[in-house]
């Protein structure tokens, strides 16, 4: 009788847990929901469209024809600029911002200089767009205060030199690249640890020999690593682009093809900002292989 | 012999203590040039702003234009709006979700991670084409108030938001803090305004600060979608008349130095990898 | 192998005194240990002789020339840190090889010597495994080795087993020992552990406050304290206050008793106030019967707690000397419990005076 009664107990409050684990569990989920709801309705359905516009003709029959025209001019040299443009700022970024984190992190240089150059580094980053455009303008536009100045000095910049060129935009993004390697790059060289230095000079290897068996080999897959992440940043980039004047961007003509209410060429459109998709994708991928490399080492 | 004992040499002085302390040119020369390539804008951007000057006339004459262009109250004034409801609709998403995600749901934040790094994924530029259509059959109304803009711009301050607030409750230890409360009695929204909350303030600040930097320069969708903000409104002054454009442009660097002063002295210049908005 | 001294280092770091005025001499071949507890100075010492640091004044003198004009890449030292110092990106082998690498040896020399060291430090058979697969013990096995291949003078050692676990430590240390000997290298040896730097020690330096307080052999630092903080830092040790009768006798009255300190070294004026230190295990017990006398010698004294050791027991007591703690084999205890009255006497051999 008694067993039969604690068997009967026992069934009791194994009926009673998991039920009550499970019915919480539920309810806890439309905690989230007014998140999700906004996410689906802001970005992720958005985005699906626009990933199934791409392949859609404007009767909504299934097609290639929108990727395909992809391949045909203006597209194919905006893509060209865009990846070019986008490579040169994040190699100049990403070596300045490497070079200049190293230094800021060095021993013996002054306590102010840290944040000093972080607040200016967090600044900089954020001061992309529009407002980084006429900054340059003042700077090295036409009627720039460096560019008078170097026709002082004998050094006409113009014509050859423009803004809307390769090396001119590229030097204007480099002024949110740098900073944001800056920025990313600190925590890296901090994780290389001070005792592997010591070591290192212990067993007679000097700075350089540091550097060239422990520190670059350690550091090298996060900085290229950053260094994508910053050409993905780049590739990205639309107000700096548009304020500058830079006509062959692919940013640039996915937005000649969205003006306000009139869309005027959503296929291309769609099949652009897809093929945007792809590559930003693939940098993230590659970025976040290379800095899954460098945190097995600094552990 | 005489044993001829050498007295012990005096101890040499230290100076290689400073030499091991002076930092090699090459670092000296890179803290240069960054300091050139950040600071030579700025300069020029204040030199520009104040030249072009008739002579007699005021040396801030251009940003004395700006200030009492209407144009230019409008737009600033629609920003700091928009960037306010951004900043709230934000708290109010966010706030009690990630609360929520760590409380009762930390299986989830894996997905929560992935979302907030998907903004990235998909720039302005390209949300705006998935967009705009979507939004329009959606609600028509919608579209045409500037209000959408904040919706909108809560998506971009999303990866910043959340790695705020991810990052002050992970500080605390939010589930002794909550059963704590519990055993006194607290209800669960309670205990998030009452307890909770203010252990976040500087998350919240940070986030917000963030957030208020990148409503106030976004440029993209407000001028895809034809609102007249601030930095639409910089661009078209600046196209047409440079100097009040450079001038207009110096104004968005005090704003944008502003907020970044205010998350330093909130962090201490610790965590500024976070203080990183992207409105290129 | 070489001589290591230090002259008069000093260092302060803004108002704090890291190292006041320090000397010390270790002999070529020599094992000496830096004890002390956090902040004595004992690394920033090790520091200043790697390289590492440098003082503000005082030299610091191998084989008789002062090294500190050199940098810590060219002073020729082996050491190991307390831990994270091996080369992530680099197998033990490699990381072994390291020194000689920058040396410039031949491809084969270094391999051979890399399998010598790592052969006598146990782990030939981890050579080609990264640091993050090997536990703290191999790790800093492999550093050991790795400080050891460029055939140092000198072997610097900052608490290398402070981030291990007990019964490795045990084990290391003795290795270390062993290691040391068998290749005769002077070494000095960091630590806040008294156990480690008593067992395996030729001489131990107790650190206090940028000072030596106590440089001994093991023995002599733990019978022969000569500083109070000496006394209190190593080992347990029993305290009580007594008043100078006769420096020739070298008597002292302590409570009603009156006891004879036989140390040489006793130099104290009559009616000075003085501390005697006596070890637990110097301090013997005797049951008394009900009622009874303590026997000629032993004085009276009760028990007020009982703390289980494991070989011994610690026997706390309350006597008119003041309170002293008793080491008697458990065994023994069993017989003792609260408030049990017992017959106690002190190895006067063992007893030792500092004034106060």
């Amino acid at each position: 009788m008694a067993l039969a009664e604690a068997g009967l107990q026992a069934d009791v409050l194994v009926a009673a847990a998991p039920r009550k684990r499970s019915r919480t569990r539920r309810w806890a989920f439309l905690g989230v929901l007014p998140f999700f709801a906004y996410i689906s309705i802001f970005l992720l359905i958005p985005t699906g469209e626009l990933i199934v516009g791409a392949f859609r003709t404007a009767n909504g029959a299934f097609t290639l024809s929108n990727v395909k025209d992809i391949f045909h001019a203006p597209y194919p040299a905006a893509f060209e600029f865009s990846l070019e443009l986008s490579a040169l700022s994040a190699f100049i970024g990403g070596l300045l911002g490497f070079l200049v984190a190293n230094a800021i992190l060095h021993h013996g240089v002054p306590r102010w200089i840290r944040p000093m150059y972080l607040s200016f580094s967090g600044m900089a980053a954020n001061f992309a767009g529009v407002p980084l455009a006429f900054a340059y303008g003042a700077t090295l536009g036409s009627l720039g205060v460096v560019t008078t100045l170097l026709g002082h000095l004998g050094l006409h910049i113009y014509p050859s030199f423009s803004l809307q060129g390769l090396f001119g935009a590229a030097l204007v993004y480099a002024y949110f690249q740098f900073p944001l390697m800056i920025l990313l790059m600190i925590p890296v060289i901090e994780g290389l640890r001070q005792e592997w230095r010591e070591a290192a000079s212990n067993l007679g290897a000097g700075s350089f020999g540091f550097w060239r068996h422990i520190g670059l080999p350690v550091v090298t897959p996060s900085l290229l690593g950053l260094t994508v992440l910053l050409f993905g940043n780049a590739f990205s980039a639309y107000a700096t682009a548009y304020a500058l004047g830079v006509s062959n961007l692919v940013t640039i003509d996915i937005a000649q093809l969205v003006d306000g209410n009139m869309t005027l060429n959503p296929q291309d459109a769609y099949a652009l900002a897809f093929g945007m998709i792809v590559i930003i994708v693939i940098t993230i991928a590659i970025y976040s292989f290379l800095q899954r490399r460098t945190s097995r080492w600094l552990r | 012999m005489a044993q001829v004992t050498v007295a012990a040499s005096r101890p040499k002085p230290h100076r290689f203590r400073r030499a091991r302390s002076r930092v090699p040119i090459w670092h000296v020369a890179w803290l240069a040039l960054a300091a050139l390539v950040f600071l030579v804008p700025v300069y020029s951007v204040v030199q520009f702003s104040l030249s072009g000057i008739v002579p007699g006339q005021n040396p801030f004459h251009w940003y004395l234009t700006v200030f009492d262009d209407s144009g230019f109250k409008s737009a600033f004034w629609l920003s700091v709006q928009i960037s306010l409801e951004t900043v709230a609709a934000s708290l109010i998403l966010m706030v009690p979700t990630v609360f929520w995600v760590h409380l009762r749901l930390p299986g989830l934040r894996p997905v929560m991670d992935l979302i907030s790094v998907l903004p990235f994924v998909i720039p302005p530029i390209v949300l705006i084409v998935g967009l705009a259509p979507f939004l329009k059959t959606f609600s028509s109304w919608l579209f045409v108030r500037p209000e959408v803009l904040s919706l909108i711009y809560v998506v971009f301050a999303l990866p910043f938001m959340y790695r705020a607030l991810d990052a002050g409750l992970r500080a605390i230890d939010l589930r002794t803090l909550v059963e704590a409360a519990e055993s006194l009695g607290a209800s669960l929204p309670r205990t998030l305004m009452r307890v909770i909350l203010p252990n976040l303030r500087a998350a919240i600040i940070g986030g917000s600060l963030l957030t208020v930097a990148i409503a106030m320069g976004e440029f993209t969708i407000a001028s895809i979608m034809g609102f007249t903000t601030f930095s639409v409104y910089t661009y078209n002054i600046g196209t047409s008349t440079a100097y009040e454009g450079v001038a207009l442009t110096f104004i968005s660097l005090l704003l944008v130095w502003g907020a970044m002063l205010g998350l330093y002295l909130l962090g201490r210049g610790g965590r500024s990898a976070a203080g990183v908005a992207i409105t290129n | 192998m070489a001589t290591v001294q230090l002259r008069g280092l000093r260092r302060t770091f803004g108002n704090v005194v890291a190292l006041d005025h320090l000397d010390l001499d270790v002999h070529s071949g020599e094992f000496v240990s830096l004890l002390g507890p956090s902040g004595c100075g004992k690394t920033t010492a090790l520091r200043i002789i790697a390289g590492f640091e440098w003082p503000d004044s005082g030299e610091v003198l191998v084989n008789g020339e002062d090294v500190l004009g050199e940098p810590a890449n060219k002073r020729n030292m082996g050491m190991v840190f307390q831990a994270y110092s091996l080369f992530p990106n680099m197998t033990a082998q490699q990381n072994v090889e390291f020194g000689l690498r920058v040396r410039k040896q031949s491809r084969e020399q270094r391999a051979k010597r890399a399998r010598e060291l790592l052969e006598l430090v146990g782990l030939a058979s981890a050579m080609s495994r990264y640091p993050r697969q090997l536990s703290g013990g191999q790790q800093q096995r492999v550093a050991l080795a790795r400080s050891l291949a460029i055939e140092p003078s000198v072997l610097l050692l900052d608490e290398p087993l402070s981030a291990l676990d007990a019964k490795v430590r045990v084990q290391l240390r003795e290795e270390v020992r062993r290691i040391q000997l068998e290749l005769g290298i002077t070494t000095l040896y960091v630590t806040h552990d008294q156990e480690e730097a008593l067992s395996i020690s030729d001489r131990v330096a107790v650190m206090s406050e940028g000072r030596v307080e106590q440089l001994g052999t093991p023995a002599q630092i733990y019978s022969g304290p000569r500083t109070a903080f000496v006394a209190n830092f190593v080992g347990t040790m029993n305290k009580l206050e007594a008043t100078v009768i006769s420096r020739e006798d070298r008597t002292v009255r302590c409570g009603p008793v009156t006891l004879s300190v036989p140390d040489p070294t006793f130099s104290h004026a009559p009616g000075e106030t003085v501390e005697l230190f006596i070890r637990p295990e110097d301090v013997r017990l005797e049951l008394l019967s009900n009622g009874g006398s303590p026997p000629a010698g032993l004085f009276e004294g009760r028990v007020t707690s009982l703390t289980f050791l494991g070989p011994v027991t610690r026997v706390g007591l309350t006597t008119d000397l003041g309170p002293l703690l008793a080491d008697v084999s458990s065994a023994v205890a069993l017989g003792l419990a609260a408030d049990t009255v017992v017959a106690i006497g002190l190895d006067s051999s063992s007893l030792r005076s500092i004034a106060l």
